[in-house]
């Protein structure tokens, strides 16, 4: 096999790859706009001399998840797959069904894809697919806790303390309904106390050879117990379960083990969407000029927050924001890629909340 | 008034201290069961907005076991704070079920209750870890302990816990939010005089700052319940002021780690008071982790479908 030279020149806009410069570049607008998003390290033994020491892999820890993508169920007015799909407005043809949204369509608006539902129901057949022989012999459920010992009790005051202490609140329900609330909110309190939230580490690693950004899960369940691998397919959207999603050795650590996305696809999707978010400002842009109306939707904000022509990693906002009407476009940044990444990979496993951006 | 009811600490160990302690076992510790210094770390308490529901879901009081936990240079993640322990591993299961857990719970009280009596803070969260590691089954046995102080009588709360905006500006919570951020305490002073907001270290209480608020770092996203660490803060300020505590403390929950938008801040606030008088002597104190089906007892992590080589035919497959 021959050596894979790593990316030097820029391609991001023309193939959707990246430079490690640019992973870097994009990494660190990621942990200064959303400080969830942190640089690590890694194992030592694991280090890629193509990226600085201090800034191998993203992480960001107990991501939550509320629900299972394969309970997923959709209505029209489903506002938050009109969240997802804010590419599809960004778009110069409003045609949201074209490519790159069709590949998440369990995350669609709902109406031409109707038949997602039933999609989704196929994930629990997993004995279709070769990977569940080597699943087979995992214990999903909780009769594993018959392996845990008896305990020798706690003697003493302590057990009659640690059970009936009137100062320690009940570890559950985890939500606790307002006081002022009225009945309806009550009832929906009453109905969230059944979720079983469970929360993901998220690395994003660079691959060399395929130039993008991979991104890595670990999970826990709602007693913060590790997610088997069927667990965390759970969590992914049914056309990517088993097939794009896989569980493989973490490259920063000499035994972890982690679900990932496989990033075969990741170039080719990020280059249209890039293209599509371009033509869209580009578009939005023009009709700027001409009308030279000052007032933008909060759309049309967050448009400007991801293309405003910003120096140093955005700091200077005020300033830009000032330059209204005048600001020149020249398309997506190379420092937004990994914001634009995760609105992608949120659709792959769309009910991890992996997307921190969506509430700015 | 309200019986003040605190949030327990949850362990969230992740794999990685799994591997690190299969290494340590192996390399140094050997057939050694002595304890080892632990740090693991907690954050200010997240809710998250369920999107279909539109209700606030509080997440986890959680304390983080990192896969660094055993080492010297735990790296915390940013608005977090540390804590650190006592890890114990024994190298048979009949060991760790007869592990003396009473003493073991007494001695780490016993050593928050000298640190209270000397006036520091600095050990007010120390836990315990004790842990089993069948290695050939990738299967780990742990019990958490968080030892904390019983007030009697217990602890109040006048009016139940409102909102941080009800007592103070958002200018004043953005400072501290700023203060807070720059220096991470897991308890800390505020005081604010006009524009000018301060922090300042606990054992300053009484001294240069009086009757100001106290605050501390809530792991707990309950709108109702502070987290566990503000128990063993109770416990400190009622040895050392006692009649303050008689007349009510004015206590900030901590939960802003990111600067409120919109006004909409998480932090807590309430006037906490106990009546009577505090013992000398060192209290009882509860702590013992509720294992999943919410009984005293000890957890498993079994890691074998995630580390178990023999397992990894699903790697293979892939691609």
């Amino acid at each position: 096999m021959h050596a894979i030279q790593v990316l030097k020149e820029s391609k991001f806009k023309e193939h959707g790859r990246i430079t490690p410069e640019e992973f870097v570049a994009a990494g660190d607008f990621l942990t200064y706009k959303f400080p969830v998003w942190s640089w690590e390290k890694g194992d030592a033994a694991k280090f890629r001399d193509y990226l600085p020491n201090d800034k191998q892999y993203l992480l960001t820890r107990g991501v939550p998840c509320l629900r299972r993508a394969t309970a997923l169920a959709y209505t029209d007015e489903d506002e938050d797959a009109e969240r997802l799909l804010s590419f599809g407005d960004l778009s110069s043809t409003g045609n949201e069904a074209d490519e790159w949204v069709e590949t998440h369509a369990g995350r669609s608006t709902g109406l031409e894809n109707g038949g997602a539902v039933g999609e989704i129901d196929e994930i629990p057949d997993v004995d279709d697919h070769g990977i569940s022989g080597a699943m087979g012999g995992l214990s999903v459920s909780g009769n594993d806790e018959a392996e845990i010992p008896d305990m020798d009790e706690i003697p003493d005051m302590e057990e009659d303390l640690e059970g009936d202490d009137e100062a320690t609140a009940a570890p559950k329900p985890p939500a606790v309904p307002p006081k002022s609330a009225n009945s309806k909110a009550t009832q929906e309190s009453a109905r969230s106390n059944l979720l079983a939230v469970r929360t993901y580490d998220v690395m994003i690693t660079y691959d060399k050879y395929y130039q993008t950004p991979r991104i890595w899960l670990i999970g826990y369940d709602e007693n913060r117990k590790p997610l088997i691998p069927t667990q965390i397919f759970e969590d992914v959207s049914a056309d990517h379960a088993f097939k794009t999603v896989t569980i493989e050795a973490f490259p920063h650590s000499t035994t972890l083990q982690a679900a990932s996305v496989h990033p075969c696809k990741h170039a080719s999707v990020m280059k249209k969407v890039i293209e599509r978010m371009n033509a869209g400002v580009e578009e939005a842009a023009a009709l700027r000029k001409g009308s030279a109306s000052g007032n933008s939707t909060p759309k049309e904000k967050q448009k400007k927050w991801l293309f405003r022509r910003a120096s140093g990693n955005g700091k200077d906002d005020k300033n830009n924001n000032a330059a209204g009407g005048d600001e020149e476009v020249e398309g997506m940044r190379v420092d937004f890629y990994l914001v634009v990444f995760l609105k992608f990979i949120a659709s792959i496993v769309p009910t991890i909340e992996v997307d921190s951006t969506a509430s700015f | 008034m309200t019986i003040i009811q605190f949030t327990p600490f949850s362990s969230l160990v992740e794999p990685n201290f799994w591997h690190a302690l299969t290494n340590l076992k192996i390399d140094v510790l050997r057939l050694s069961d002595e304890s080892v210094p632990i740090t693991g770390y907690y954050s200010p308490g997240r809710s998250i907005v369920d999107r279909e529901t539109g209700n606030e879901i509080p997440l986890g009081c959680n304390i983080n076991i990192p896969g660094d936990a055993l080492t010297n240079d735990i790296q915390v993640p940013a608005h977090s704070v540390p804590a650190s322990g006592l890890f114990k591993n024994y190298n048979t299961i009949e060991e760790f079920k007869e592990a003396d857990k009473t003493a073991l719970f007494n001695g780490l009280s016993q050593e928050i209750w000298d640190s209270i009596a000397k006036g520091s803070t600095a050990s007010l969260n120390r836990f315990l870890l004790i842990t089993f590691a069948d290695l050939k089954k990738y299967k780990y046995f742990y019990w958490f302990s968080f030892p904390a102080f019983v007030s009697k009588p217990a602890w109040e709360v006048e009016d139940d816990w409102k909102p941080a905006r009800t007592e103070f500006s958002d200018e004043t919570l953005t400072e501290i939010h700023k203060l807070s951020s720059s220096r991470p305490s897991p308890f800390f002073l505020v005081r604010a005089i006009g524009e000018k907001t301060e922090i300042a270290s606990v054992e300053e209480y009484g001294s240069f700052f009086k009757d100001v608020p106290l605050s501390s770092v809530h792991p707990s996203a309950t709108p109702s319940n502070p987290g566990w660490p503000l128990r063993n803060l109770l416990t400190y300020l009622r040895h050392h002021h006692p009649s303050d505590v008689s007349q009510g403390l004015r206590i900030l929950c901590w939960r802003d780690s990111e600067p409120s938008h919109n006004d909409q801040w998480k932090s807590r606030f309430g006037i906490a008071k106990v009546n009577g008088d505090a013992t000398k002597e060192k209290p009882a104190a509860v702590g013992w982790e509720k294992n999943v089906q919410g009984k005293l007892g000890p957890r498993m992590a079994d890691l074998a479908p995630m580390m178990d080589p023999t397992r990894h035919v699903l790697a293979d497959q892939a691609v």
